[in-house]
């Protein structure tokens, strides 16, 4: 079975501070299992991916934390040790160098910290790492690229959207909620907000 | 007879970085199955070809597919085996080389039974969970209970104060400290041998306790890292940080000195190792003690058996050393 009390206290652990970590965890679209999550983290700075919001999938099995959590970016990046096709990830500590030690607030730090420290020599994907290193302008440019194009366009437009509705004055919780329901039209959000 | 060989020397098969009895009974369970027993990976699409299928394969496939070999291995043997009289190991190596033959000869002079672990990098561990708890149930030695748990405390703390956040350690610590309350009179009578054996077997117990032994090591070690770093400089020319990472905490890590001696010197628990291999320098069965220094004793060097055998008990955990592999020791 899966040790459902401490993937709850790593949920609450990771959302404390996630203002200052650029980091959170969610249930996978508001769903009820455990097993099924969603996280999120910021693009770091002074980096292309600087300003983007990169979602990923996170499957737990039944002997987490004693198996490493399946994660994957739903968030389309451009990164040598990111599948550019699926999103599938190379990194040690997802695979034999997991350790229950570890936590999802860990592995999603080391996320952020790959994609401040490509590793070209040991990729996932052979086209963006050959790229990286033969062409490194290039590289950064189609990053940035897929970055404005992928991480910011969705994210920037909700919390606008969440912004503007609030000066409406409707609470956020509500906001992002209703957001969230109509798939983040804002005018079918209004709408739901104001029938109530 | 060839499968012993390879089990006994899984050195020669790969020097670095293996992890014990993974590495050569895998290779042998692939080698003697089709490889398609093992696939359990997506369903392969219709009209592609298996190079293709290949690209599909993802981390969580190659670990279902470890976790299907490891399965298989694991009906060959438990995670910790039955008592077995000492002479059992000749038969392993009947044809094998006349030193080991002589060795284990001399070794039965000493030694009445020999207890398998499973070769899964987990066996130094698995083998100190079981020696210990099976000692405490036969002695029924309240004092050093006592002393263990004030020991574990400090542990604790130790990772408290390295930044560990606490949820990530505390069920091992409580689930060891269960079994230890178990094996020493928790239970009365119901709670014997057998159910030391069958707790053991189970991996909701016995790899939370390995898991726990892990936390207590790697926490030794970070604390007193100015004493390790050049032990693990000269083993692994790396960080005392990654060395914890990537030999100590994830399980399935294989230990050595390093990691003895700091589960020794952090529980407080002297550990016997009995070395068991083909080297011909000299034809005895050596073994070393590790004894751990006494936590005001800590800033000074330690240096293992030497300088304290005469001030220190026998140990009572005893470990068989084979190149890659540990299993229980049981003394005539």
């Amino acid at each position: 079975m899966l040790d459902a009390a401490r993937v709850q206290k790593e949920l609450v652990e990771c959302n404390k501070d996630c203002h200052i970590s650029g980091i959170s965890v969610d249930l996978h679209r508001d769903g009820s299992s455990l097993y099924h999550l969603t996280g999120t983290i910021s693009g770091p700075l002074d980096t292309p991916y600087e300003g983007g919001a990169f979602e990923i999938d996170i499957v737990l099995s039944e002997s987490y934390p004693f198996q490493p959590p399946k994660m994957q970016f739903k968030t389309k990046v451009w990164h040598p040790n990111i599948s550019s096709q699926n999103g599938a990830i190379c990194l040690d500590i997802l695979k034999d160098q997991w350790s229950p030690a570890l936590t999802l607030k860990t592995a999603l730090l080391s996320l952020q910290a790959l994609l401040s420290a490509p590793a070209p020599n040991d990729p996932q994907d052979a086209v963006v790492a050959k790229q990286c290193l033969n062409d490194h302008t290039t590289f950064v440019a189609t990053a940035r690229y897929w970055t404005e194009a992928f991480a910011m366009r969705t994210t920037v437009g909700t919390e606008e959207k969440v912004k503007k509705l609030m000066e409406m004055g409707f609470p956020e919780n509500l906001v992002r909620s209703a957001l969230e329901n109509v798939k983040g039209d804002e005018n079918m959000a209004l709408e739901k907000l104001c029938s109530g | 007879m060839v499968k012993n060989l390879v089990y006994f020397f899984p050195h020669l098969r790969s020097m670095q970085n293996s992890r014990e009895g993974e590495s050569p009974a895998a290779e042998l369970a692939l080698e003697n199955k089709p490889i398609t027993e093992y696939m359990v990976g997506p369903a392969p699409l219709e009209g592609t070809n298996f190079d293709e299928d290949w690209a599909c394969y993802r981390d969580d496939d190659v670990i279902r597919q470890q976790d299907a070999i490891q399965a298989v291995e694991a009906e060959k043997i438990p995670l910790v085996g039955d008592k077995e009289h000492i002479l059992a190991l000749a038969e392993e190596f009947q044809s094998g080389s006349p030193v080991i033959q002589s060795k284990i000869k001399l070794l039965s002079e000493k030694y009445s039974n020999l207890r398998r672990t499973r070769g899964d990098g987990n066996c130094f561990f698995r083998g100190f969970m079981f020696s210990y708890l099976e000692h405490i149930l036969d002695s029924q030695d309240g004092s050093e209970v006592d002393r263990i748990q004030s020991s574990i405390v400090q542990c604790k703390k130790a990772l408290q104060d390295l930044g560990y956040a606490e949820f990530t350690f505390e069920d091992f610590f409580m689930l060891f400290i269960e079994q230890l309350q178990c094996v020493f009179n928790g239970h009365g009578d119901s709670y014997g041998h057998d159910e030391l054996l069958k707790r053991s077997q189970d991996p909701s117990v016995s790899n939370y306790v390995v898991m726990f032994l892990r936390f207590v090591t790697t926490g030794e070690i970070r604390r007193r890292s100015d004493f390790y770093e050049p032990f693990i400089l000269g083993i692994s020319d790396s960080s005392v940080d990654q060395f914890c990472k990537t030999a100590v905490e994830p399980m399935g890590a294989e230990s050595d000195q390093v990691q003895i001696i700091a589960l020794s010197d952090a529980l407080g628990v002297p550990i016997r190792v009995v070395y068991l291999d083909g080297s011909t320098t000299s034809l005895e069965v050596n073994h070393h003690d590790f004894i751990p220094t006494l936590q005001d004793e800590k800033t000074q060097s330690n240096e293992g058996s030497e300088s304290k055998i005469n001030q220190s008990p026998e140990p009572f955990v005893t470990l068989l050393y084979r190149p890659g592999h540990y299993d229980i020791l049981y003394a005539k």
